[in-house]
């Protein structure tokens, strides 16, 4: 048999055009350009959507403020919101309250940061203190931070202390985790490497696993971070004298939802803020990271 | 040389009667013992370069590991200049395939790295980088990133860095195994001008058969399930090799030799787990 003599069954002769091949104008699915699958977009069009994206978001909010003006579910109209942020920075209070609740997730957070990335080291990189911790740690994850809240109070009276623990204890085990699967991430080659470069134990730890890990530190930070404020919010809607979510609670009894909206807002853009320092921070220290 | 007279009987790498087992199986009960390693002894001279070749899972990187000191033997010793090995060390230098360089350090501080470990003083250690880059041609991309680098590049730096504390043996774990032809065509050469220009003793892991021919002095067949050392060959081409080595006969004649001796093995030991169960 030669090869002349196998002919190829064809599902469409030539003769007979398929239309699931192609349209009039050729073979294939045409490809959008704006919603293409993991497609890229200019850098013009992609400020452009940004724009209209927060655009959109305060027509919105514009729109239901004019519907939703009564009294109840009643939504203030942007003015009142910024009127209401305007004269809570009057009255004094608003600077106080925004160092008291951010001095006191960066004082928790700091030591959940520290926390979890020593044990994350240890136990990313080390099989016997991973087994070690396994049980502890996947039992604390599940029981909810929030639920020692009494607990606290009850230890720690009702000052600073029990809130920093509460922001501490709501992310420390996020922490551990999250930095040990940075840590495991590095490539083993890379270690292996370093060892017959004649590194120690201490030295791939201190000069190879943890510059690896870095960005990836800062990431599990961000990421983190929101379940920060969130332990916050619960610290100080039970028992404060000062703070964002403290503020919150006293507008709920004067019914200002326009004050509410405004802390909200607060509350948001320090979300930001701080993601978009963490970020730079990562740029800035791991180039070599950047994506 | 009469002061050497024991070091010249005592080989640079000697293999003695090496077995690894290794346990397969997640829970204790269930565990299997495979033998990676079979009784395999070999010697390496002082400036040889020695590859070991096999198909896939016949222990040739099991072993490279063993030499390196990151792996320990279930029975066996691996002795270094008549030293037994207990340990990674600088004096055997390795390249693996790839993913081993730091990302974070540029071309040069990659390559720096081995000496800063060993203290070195800095005018010395950028004198050494320095020689080092201009042998791999990589002056001109000291101060890059390796993501800046074609994967040939990087190999390159993976060399240069595993050179720079001179060690007494190079290790090569598949170096070019995931290059493309020509990357790898002109990296083999970059490895023939390092070993010629430094006489360091080689011993290299690869799947490559012709590349093996090529580069090395003498071949170590392996075959697997469990690794044996089926064959040692002597390659019959002098220092002076070149594109025309690997036309002639008896280079040809030698690939189909090795190729062969790897498919029998195969085909007459098919996927048997030559274990014994643990219970």
């Amino acid at each position: 048999m030669t090869a002349s003599d196998i002919t190829i069954p064809r599902a469409n002769g030539p003769s007979e055009p398929s239309t699931k091949l192609g349209s009039s104008d050729g073979r294939g699915t045409r490809q959008g350009s704006l919603l293409r699958l993991r497609g890229d977009i200019p850098a013009s069009t992609r400020s452009a959507a940004v724009v209209a994206g927060v655009v959109c978001l305060l027509g919105l909010w514009g729109l239901a403020s004019t519907i939703f003006a009564g009294e109840g579910f009643a939504i203030p109209t942007i003015a009142a919101t910024w009127n209401a942020l305007v004269e809570m920075a009057r009255d004094g209070t608003l600077w106080p309250d925004f160092l008291a609740s951010t001095r006191r997730v960066a004082i928790g957070y700091s030591i959940s940061i520290i926390i979890g990335v020593f044990f994350g080291m240890m136990i990313g990189s080390f099989a016997s203190i991973d087994a070690f911790f396994e049980p502890q740690f996947g039992f604390l994850r599940y029981v909810p931070a929030t639920a020692l809240t009494p607990l606290f109070l009850i230890w720690l009276g009702i000052d600073e202390a029990p809130k920093i623990a509460l922001v501490v204890v709501g992310t420390v085990f996020y922490n551990i985790l999250m930095v040990a699967d940075v840590v495991r991430a590095v490539p083993n080659e890379l270690i292996k490497a370093s060892y017959t470069l004649g590194a120690s134990r201490r030295t791939v730890l201190r000069r190879v696993i943890f510059p690896h890990a870095w960005p990836g530190m800062i990431d599990v930070a961000r990421i983190n971070l929101a379940a920060a404020w969130l332990m916050l919010v619960v610290a100080e809607l039970l028992a404060a004298q000062e703070g964002l979510a403290f503020r919150i609670i006293r507008a709920q009894r004067f019914r200002r939802i326009d004050r509410m909206f405004a802390l909200l807002l607060v509350f948001g853009l320090l979300g930001i803020a701080s993601d978009f320092a963490l970020r730079a921070m990562r740029n800035r220290s791991a180039q070599w990271a950047r994506d | 040389m009469s002061s050497t007279t024991f070091r010249q009987t005592a080989p640079k790498v000697a293999i003695r009667n090496l077995f690894k087992d290794f346990q397969v199986g997640n829970s204790a009960r269930s565990a299997t013992t495979v033998r990676a390693i079979d009784d395999v002894s070999f010697t390496v001279s002082q400036g040889e370069f020695v590859c070991i070749v096999g198909a896939s899972g016949c222990g040739k990187s099991t072993l490279l590991n063993i030499v390196s000191g990151l792996e320990t033997a279930t029975s066996g010793a691996i002795e270094i200049d008549g030293e037994p090995v207990i340990g990674p060390g600088p004096d055997r230098g390795m390249v693996f395939q790839a993913y081993s360089l730091y990302p974070w350090k540029t071309v040069a501080e990659n390559v720096a790295f081995g000496l800063e470990i060993a203290k070195m003083p800095k005018p010395e250690r950028q004198e050494r980088v320095k020689e080092l880059l201009g042998v791999m041609e990589l002056t001109e991309f000291a101060d890059r990133l390796p993501k800046e680098l074609s994967g040939g590049m990087r190999q390159r730096v993976a060399i240069a860095r595993a050179l720079a504390p001179s060690p007494d043996v190079l290790l090569l774990d598949e170096p070019f195994g995931a290059l493309d032809a020509m990357t790898k065509r002109s990296l083999q050469e970059f490895l023939r001008i390092v070993w010629l220009r430094t006489g360091t003793t080689i011993l290299m892991v690869t799947h490559d058969v012709p590349e093996a021919i090529y580069l090395s002095q003498r071949i170590c067949v392996m075959t697997p399930h469990p690794g044996r050392l089926a064959e040692i060959i002597d390659v019959p081409f002098g220092a002076v090799r070149g594109p025309m080595t690997k036309r002639d006969p008896r280079f040809l004649d030698l690939v189909d030799e090795i190729e062969d001796m790897l498919h029998d093995q195969s085909a007459t030991q098919p996927e048997s787990m030559t274990g014994t169960s643990h219970e």
